[in-house]
């Protein structure tokens, strides 16, 4: 009798092994974490502690995590959509920033537009102009056989080269010596309900959004099926050239919408520092949600978390901030390589997510 | 069975780990850096002093501005018997939540460090009138009462460094590598530029400024592939000045031949003989500005109460020759001290503007 009960238990965990193992990966993530920090004289329960108190039991750090949280969804789900359709946009930097500028002109130089309707512009603008930014790569990719990978890592560069030029010269808030534009005006600003950001409410719908699409549509149907195997969508009458594009302006559209969001909620002007490497955060997320859109918010909230309390920990504790980049890098690595899914099923491990499929083709 | 197992030991070990040491560890860690004050729990109090620092996006150990500035401060703290505390900010969007940890605890004094922060101090300066602020090269448009803004004369610094540029120089050629285009590091390289002219008219000027990012200042790679550019150029004196950027640049041009014969550098704000050792080899001098001296002076007068709003001017000048004493001529190095001197007194002007 004990020993079905127990293998039913077993039997629940491999089924949920996607959910499973990133837990696990973290539970060590944070094991070894701990271990780094009580070799530097601190006691980790201590550390930890000052991170999720700021990050969670502060109103203001609270508001923090949710700030911060709330692009790393987006972004993460960019990657995701991506995933999904066999392509690794790791462009999703350059898309996120170039929204980010082009929401900025809008919620500067549009005026006279009520409140709602000049977010929604705002918002829109930021949205299009990811969305062509990550539609390039896709172009060259349908029609020019060119990689996504190389071809959205290239328009990073770019896309940091024209904002430094649009944001030093013609946009340039005037007497002022920072590379930076002026402030958007209060009719576009995305505005907190208490410690929520609108903008984090506006990340979770989407979010639910795309799950739907994904898992209930033709469309989404389409994406999963070019994903596992394109030369069976090929055969199965799905016009690739047509997916390819759809898929790169979807995600960067979400990439858009995060910088966006970013701009007209928290920063209020473009400024090419505020945005550091939330396009890449957007990689580790989707990795770690494995691909599934709906897995990215608590992914997001893990690394908005710890990005919140990194202060607090050093603040409190002396350890260097880091430590949190060295917790994400080991979760990462874990959820990635199969090694933990070995581990602890053994036999009975699934493949890891087709994330990498993009790869090679 | 097995995996509930792993977990369970997993997090018996978690326990037995973390249990094993008690809160005073925290403490301990903290211990070199505490003098009197053994904590800041009541910072609020009258007697007692605490001193925070925040980094722009740098570390206390760059071996350049934020590390000067955390080691004046940390030591002008000791020197009064204050607390002190620091913390390095890891995202531009986190200056004030950094500088709130401090007001929260009511600390007396707060530093903090680098150009970008200096709108963030401001607004934070005047949230809390009671905290002291010290903006480490912020020059105050507007004079706020509890915000002192720490700025040098770099013009002066780099026309030094430029000056001797320009005599040393065989091909004519000289460059400089610099940080982010923002009025610190533009006053080096203008100075650097009018230095160099003033001695050797023929002289021509490559200057290039690190793109807008967050790691303007952190950029090592970006900073050696610029050096080695000028260097092809034909280029044989580069004034590396910008952070870990700078730093890059110099350690390129150390590792070029004829380094330290043909082919010198030039570091900034802190003497790099020491800071970067990996760049004896070509460094003749560094353009520097008195960044810890200026931050222990500022804390110091925060303590006796003596502090004053708006800007206060620190010192700039160029650094020891080291071993390279014996390389420059004595009639250049004579030279150079005339024109230093004269900097200081106001008799030469850099005659740089922004």
């Amino acid at each position: 009798m004990t020993e079905t009960k127990t293998s039913n238990k077993i039997g629940f965990f491999v089924r949920n092994q996607t959910i499973v193992v990133p837990i696990a990966a973290i539970f060590v993530a944070f094991f070894l974490g701990g271990i780094l920090i009580f070799l530097q004289g601190v006691n980790p329960l201590v550390a930890y502690r000052a991170i999720f108190s700021e990050a969670w039991f502060d109103s203001d750090g609270l508001l923090r995590t949710f700030q911060k949280t709330t692009p790393l969804v987006l972004a993460g789900l960019a990657v995701t959509v991506g995933l999904r359709i066999g392509l690794f946009n790791i462009g999703a930097q350059g898309q996120l920033i170039s929204a980010a500028l082009a929401s900025a002109l809008a919620g500067i130089y549009i005026t006279n537009l009520p409140p709602i309707l000049h977010v929604l512009v705002s918002l829109t603008c930021g949205v299009i102009v990811g969305a062509l930014w990550a539609g390039i790569a896709g172009l060259l990719k349908a029609y020019r056989g060119v990689h996504e990978v190389i071809s959205t890592i290239m328009l990073n560069s770019i896309a940091i080269g024209i904002l430094d030029y649009l944001v030093s010269n013609p946009f340039k808030e005037p007497d002022q010596a920072l590379q930076r534009t002026k402030k958007i005006a209060e009719t576009a600003i995305l505005p907190n309900i208490g410690v929520i950001p609108f903008g984090f409410i506006l990340a979770v719908i989407i979010c639910l959004l795309v799950s739907w699409m994904l898992n209930r549509t033709t469309a989404g149907f389409r994406f999963n099926t070019v994903g596992k195997n394109k030369f069976a969508a090929t055969y199965a009458g799905i016009n690739m050239k047509l997916m390819v594009v759809t898929g790169m302006l979807l995600s960067g559209g979400l990439a858009g919408l995060g910088g966006a969001i970013e701009t007209l909620g928290i920063t209020y002007r473009f400024e090419p520092a505020f945005n550091a490497g939330l396009g890449f955060d957007g990689i580790t997320i989707a990795l770690l949600a494995r691909a599934n859109p709906l897995a990215t918010i608590p992914a997001a909230i893990l690394v908005g978390t710890l990005r919140a309390g990194g202060a607090s920990l050093q603040f409190e504790t002396g350890i260097e901030p880091e430590i949190v980049d060295v917790l994400l890098a080991i979760t990462l690595l874990l959820v990635s390589a199969p090694i933990l899914a070995k581990f602890l099923f053994k036999g009975k491990a699934q493949k890891s997510a087709n994330v990498t499929s993009g790869w090679g083709n | 069975m097995r995996t509930l197992a792993g977990i369970s030991i997993l997090a018996l070990v978690l326990a037995a780990c973390s249990s094993g040491s008690t809160d005073t560890a925290a403490e301990e860690g903290m211990e070199e850096t505490t003098a009197a004050v053994l904590d800041d729990s009541n910072c609020a109090a009258a007697e007692s002093f605490c001193v925070g620092l925040v980094t722009d996006i740098g570390k206390v150990d760059d071996k350049s501005f934020n590390q000067s500035a955390h080691e004046g401060a940390m030591a002008a703290a000791a020197e009064v018997g204050g607390f002190y505390k620091y913390i390095e900010t890891t995202d531009t969007k986190d200056y004030a939540a950094n500088m709130a940890q401090f007001t929260d605890k009511s600390y007396d004094v707060i530093v903090t460090v680098g150009f970008l922060m200096a709108e963030a101090t401001v607004i934070a300066a005047k949230a809390n009138p009671n905290t002291k602020f010290i903006g480490v090269d912020q020059f105050q448009v507007e004079e706020v009462a509890n915000v002192t803004g720490l700025i040098f004369p770099e013009d002066q610094a780099g026309y030094g460094a430029g000056y001797l540029a320009g005599l040393m120089t065989k091909t004519n050629k000289i460059g400089s590598v610099l940080g982010l285009e923002i009025a610190p590091v533009q006053l080096f390289a203008k100075g650097f530029e009018a230095g160099a002219k003033a001695s050797n008219p023929s002289v021509a000027v490559t200057t290039v400024y690190h793109p807008p990012a967050d790691n303007a200042f952190g950029d090592p790679v970006w900073g050696a592939a610029e050096a080695k550019k000028q260097l092809a150029q034909g280029a044989d004196i580069i004034f590396g000045a910008g952070g870990g950027t700078g730093n890059g640049a110099l350690i390129e041009i150390a590792k070029a031949e004829g380094a330290g014969t043909a082919i010198f550098c030039i570091g900034v704000d802190t003497d790099q003989w020491f800071t970067v050792p990996e760049a004896q080899p070509c460094l003749i001098t560094s353009a520097v500005k008195g960044l810890t001296e200026g931050t222990s002076d500022l804390v110091k007068l925060a303590f006796d109460g003596s502090i004053a709003g708006g800007n206060f001017v620190g010192s700039a000048g160029i650094s020891d020759y080291h071993d390279f004493a014996a390389v420059v001529p004595m009639d250049v190095q004579d030279k150079v001290a005339g024109v230093v001197a004269g900097l200081k007194d106001g008799s030469i002007k850099t005659g740089v503007t922004l």
